[in-house]
C-alpha cells in the first residue's frame, strides 16, 4: 500500500533535468525582467510624448495578454521576419517582455511608496537630487519593492511551465514525455506537481520572512 | 485578414465561459473556505490553509494535465472543456479564500462594535456597514483576480479547447502570419479584460502584485 | 514698514527677510503679500488659525514650495521670484537652502537610517566634512537635545519627542543661519512636546535665530520676542507677544486667541 502511495516518487529524477532549465530560465528571466523594468518604469514617467507612450504599451501588454499568447507571438511570430530563435531564446524574449511589465509597476510603486516628506527632508537638509535619491529615495525604495519582486519571481518559476507549449525542455516538457512513454500520467504530473510545490512553497515562506525583516526600518 | 479575426473571435464565447464558470464557482466555493480560516478549530483552519497554499504552489498547467490526462488514466474521463472548468474553479478557490480573508481582516473590529452600539440590528450592520466595506477591499481585488483567470484560461488551449488561443494556433498554422494571428488575439484578451480593469485600478498595489498571475 | 525693494547692503545686516511673498493655487491667495524681517538671535512666532496660510509661507522662504511671487533675502544671498520671469536657478536655491534649516511636524526622519546618521549624511554629502568629523559633530548634537544614547537607534525605535529632537539637532547640523519650525509639537501628546519645548527654549537662549509656527500659546509669549498673527494668507496683526495676547488689537485675533485658549 504504501509502495503503491508513493510509486509516484520514481518518477522525480527523470524530471530534475526540467528543474534545471526552469531555474535557469527564470534566473535569466528575473534579471533581464528587472533591468528592463527600471527602463520601462523611468519611461512610462518621461517627459517625451512618444518614449511614454511606447513604454506605457508595452507594459500594458505584457501585463494584459496571456503569456501564452506572448510565448505565441515570439515563437510563431518572429520567423514572419525571418528571425527564427530557439525555443528557449524564445521563452527567454516572452518572459522577460511580462517580467519587465511587473517589475516596473514594482518598481514605480515603490519609488511612490516613499513619503513626499522623506524628499523635502532631503532638499531642506541641502542634498541635490542625485544624493536625495541615492541615499534617502532608493534605499527605502529597495525595502518596499524587494518582497513583492521576489513574488514575481516565484510566479515566474511556475510561469516557466508555459514553455512546455513550445517544446523548452523543462519540467512540464520532460513530464509530458514520461507521461506518454509510461502512460502512466497521473503518477507522473503529481511528480510535477510535488517537485513545483517544494519549490515555490519555501522559498515564498522566505519572501514573507524577509519582507518583515526589511519592514523593520521603515 | 478580417475573415482570420472573425474566426478567431468565434473563440470569444468558450473563453468567456471558462473564465466565468471558474469565477462563478471559485467564489462561492470559496465562501466557505473563508469562514473555515475564522474557525475556531485549529486543525480545520491549518486544513485550509494547506489546501489553499498548495493549490497555489503549483502551477495551473500542472493541475490541468493532472485533472484532464491523469484523471481519465484514473477512469475519470472529462472533456476538455469539463476539465478545463473544474480546473480553474478549483484553483479560482483557492486565491478567492485569500482574497476574502483579506477583505474580513481589512475590516476593522471597532466598526462592528460602532454599528452595535448606534443600536442597528445585525442584517443592517452587514448590509450597510460590512459588506460595503469588505467589498471596498475584495472588488477590486476580485476584478484583479478575473483578469488573471481570462489569462489562464488561454492554458485550455493546450488539452484541446476550442477557445481564442486555441483558434489562433490553427489559423497561425494554416497562414503562417503568426505574428499577425498572435498579436490579434492578444488584442480580443486586452479588449476583453478592459471593464475588469477598470474596477480593479483601485488595487492596493502590494495586493496587486501578490494576487496577479499571467 | 521696510522698502521691499530696498538694497539689501544699504540696510543695516538683516538676517532674514522675506518680502511681499504671495502664493495663489488657482484662484485662492494661500499667502496674500506678506513680508517678515528677523534679526539675529531673534525669535519669531507665527500663531492663527488653521488654514491660514503659516506653513505655506514658511515653506516658501525655503522655496519647498515655489512662491508665486516674493523675494527672499539671507545675508547676502537674494533671490526673487516675479510672475511671468524665470524661475530661480537651482544653484541660487541651494544657496538659500543651506542657510536656513527646518523642523517638520511630522519629523521626516530618515527611517532607514540610525540617529546619528540623520545628522551626519548631510554634513559629509553637502558640507563635505569627512566621515569622523561629521561623526562626531552628530554626537555633539545629539548630546546637546539629550540623546546621546539614542545615537545607534533607528527612529522607529524612538518616540516622538525623540524623534523630534533629533530632527532639530539634524537641522542644526549645517550651521543654519535661521532656523523654521513648523508646529513641531503638535503631533506629539503634551508631555513628550515639553520636553522638545525645553530644547528649543535652551536654543533660544544660546542665541538660535527662528521663525516658530506654534500652537503653544505659552511658549510663543515666553519664548518669542516677536508674535505675528496671520488670518486667511495675511498678517493681521504683529509686536510684543505679550502685548497681543493681553490686549489684541485685531478682531480675528482676539476671536483666535479666545479659542486656543479655550481648548
Ligand atoms: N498644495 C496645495 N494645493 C491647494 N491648496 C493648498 C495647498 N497647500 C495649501 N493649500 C491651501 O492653502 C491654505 C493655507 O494652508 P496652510 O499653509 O497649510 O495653512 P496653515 O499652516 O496655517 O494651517 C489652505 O487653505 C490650504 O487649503
Ligand atoms: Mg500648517
Amino acid at each position: 500500500m504504501i509502495t503503491n502511495l508513493l510509486s509516484w516518487t520514481q518518477y522525480l529524477p527523470a524530471l530534475f533535468s526540467g528543474v534545471g532549465v526552469a531555474l535557469a530560465l527564470t534566473g535569466i528571466v528575473i534579471v533581464l525582467g528587472f533591468f528592463l523594468g527600471l527602463l520601462l518604469a523611468y519611461g512610462s514617467v518621461s517627459k517625451v510624448r512618444l518614449v511614454k507612450a511606447v513604454a506605457l504599451v508595452v507594459v500594458e501588454v505584457g501585463r494584459g495578454a496571456p503569456l501564452l499568447v506572448l510565448l505565441y507571438i515570439v515563437y510563431q511570430g518572429l520567423p514572419q521576419f525571418q528571425l527564427t530563435p530557439t525555443a528557449f531564446a524564445s521563452a527567454v524574449i516572452a518572459f522577460t517582455w511580462s517580467a519587465g511589465a511587473y517589475s516596473a509597476e514594482v518598481i514605480r510603486t515603490s519609488i511612490d511608496a516613499v513619503p513626499n516628506g522623506q524628499s523635502e527632508a532631503a532638499i531642506v537638509v541641502g542634498m541635490n537630487r542625485v544624493d536625495s535619491f541615492r541615499f534617502i529615495i532608493a534605499p527605502q525604495a529597495i525595502r518596499v519593492g524587494i518582497p513583492p519582486l521576489m513574488n514575481i519571481a516565484i510566479q515566474f518559476f511556475q510561469f516557466t511551465s508555459l514553455a512546455y507549449a513550445i517544446t523548452v525542455p523543462e519540467i512540464m516538457q520532460a513530464a509530458y514525455f514520461q507521461a506518454t512513454v509510461t502512460f502512466d500520467y497521473f503518477s507522473v504530473f503529481l511528480a510535477a506537481a510535488f517537485l513545483y510545490a517544494s519549490i515555490t512553497i519555501p522559498t515564498t515562506m522566505l519572501v514573507s520572512r524577509l519582507e518583515r525583516h526589511l519592514a523593520k526600518h521603515l | 485578414m478580417l475573415g482570420v479575426a472573425g474566426y478567431i473571435a468565434l473563440g470569444i464565447g468558450a473563453t468567456l465561459l471558462i473564465t466565468a464558470s471558474a469565477f462563478t464557482v471559485g467564489g462561492i466555493l470559496a465562501l466557505p473556505l473563508a469562514l473555515a480560516q475564522r474557525s475556531r478549530f485549529v486543525l480545520l483552519r491549518i486544513f485550509v490553509r494547506v489546501v489553499v497554499n498548495v493549490v497555489r504552489a503549483v502551477p495551473p498547467l500542472v493541475w490541468l494535465f493532472l485533472v484532464f490526462f491523469g484523471f481519465s488514466e484514473l477512469g475519470l474521463r472529462m472533456s476538455p472543456l469539463a476539465a478545463a472548468i473544474a480546473t480553474f474553479s478549483v484553483i479560482a478557490m483557492s486565491y478567492f479564500a485569500e482574497i476574502y480573508r483579506a477583505g474580513l481582516s481589512a475590516l476593522n473590529r471597532g466598526q462592528e462594535e460602532a454599528s452595535a452600539a448606534l443600536g442597528m440590528s445585525t442584517i443592517d450592520s452587514y448590509r450597510f456597514i460590512v459588506v460595503p466595506q469588505v467589498f471596498r477591499v475584495v472588488g477590486p481585488m476580485m476584478a484583479t483576480y478575473g483578469i488573471g483567470l481570462l489569462k489562464d484560461s488561454a492554458l485550455a488551449s493546450t488539452i484541446g479547447v476550442v477557445e481564442l488561443t486555441f483558434r489562433a494556433g490553427s489559423q497561425a498554422q494554416q497562414t503562417g502570419q503568426g505574428l499577425t494571428v498572435f498579436a490579434i488575439v492578444g488584442l480580443i484578451y486586452l479588449l476583453l479584460s478592459l471593464p475588469l480593469a477598470i474596477v480593479s485600478r483601485h488595487v492596493d498595489s502590494r495586493l496587486r502584485a501578490r494576487f496577479s498571475v499571467a | 514698514m521696510n522698502d521691499p525693494l530696498a538694497n539689501a547692503d544699504e540696510t543695516a545686516p538683516l538676517f532674514l527677510r522675506a518680502s511681499g511673498i504671495t502664493k495663489t493655487y488657482k484662484e485662492h491667495r494661500a499667502v496674500d503679500n506678506v513680508t517678515l524681517e528677523i534679526d539675529q538671535g531673534e525669535v519669531v512666532s507665527i500663531i492663527g488659525p488653521s488654514g491660514a496660510g503659516k506653513s505655506t509661507f514658511l515653506r516658501c522662504i525655503n522655496f519647498l514650495e515655489m512662491p508665486t511671487e516674493g523675494t527672499v533675502s539671507i545675508g547676502k544671498e537674494s533671490v526673487a521670484v516675479e510672475p511671468g520671469s524665470r524661475p530661480p536657478s537651482r544653484g541660487d536655491l541651494a544657496a538659500i537652502r543651506r542657510s536656513v534649516g527646518m523642523v517638520f511636524q511630522s519629523f521626516n526622519l530618515f527611517p532607514h537610517l540610525t540617529a546619528l546618521r540623520n545628522i551626519s549624511l548631510a554634513q559629509e554629502r553637502v558640507l563635505e566634512r569627512s566621515r569622523e568629523e561629521a561623526d562626531e559633530r552628530s554626537y555633539q548634537l545629539l548630546k546637546r537635545v539629550g540623546l546621546e544614547a539614542k545615537s545607534k537607534a533607528y527612529p522607529g525605535q524612538c518616540s516622538g519627542g525623540q524623534q523630534q529632537r533629533i530632527a532639530i539637532a539634524r537641522a542644526l547640523a549645517l550651521d543654519p543661519l535661521v532656523m523654521l519650525f513648523d508646529e513641531p509639537t503638535s503631533a506629539l501628546d503634551p508631555e513628550v512636546g515639553a520636553e522638545v519645548l525645553s530644547v528649543m527654549r535652551e536654543l533660544a537662549d544660546e542665541g538660535m535665530t527662528a521663525i516658530v509656527v506654534t500652537h503653544e500659546m505659552a511658549f510663543a509669549r515666553d519664548v518669542s520676542d516677536r508674535m505675528v498673527v496671520m488670518v486667511d494668507g495675511s498678517v493681521v496683526e504683529e509686536g510684543e507677544p505679550h502685548k497681543i495676547m493681553s490686549d489684541p488689537s485685531h478682531e480675528r485675533t482676539r476671536k483666535f486667541l479666545s479659542a486656543v485658549v479655550g481648548r
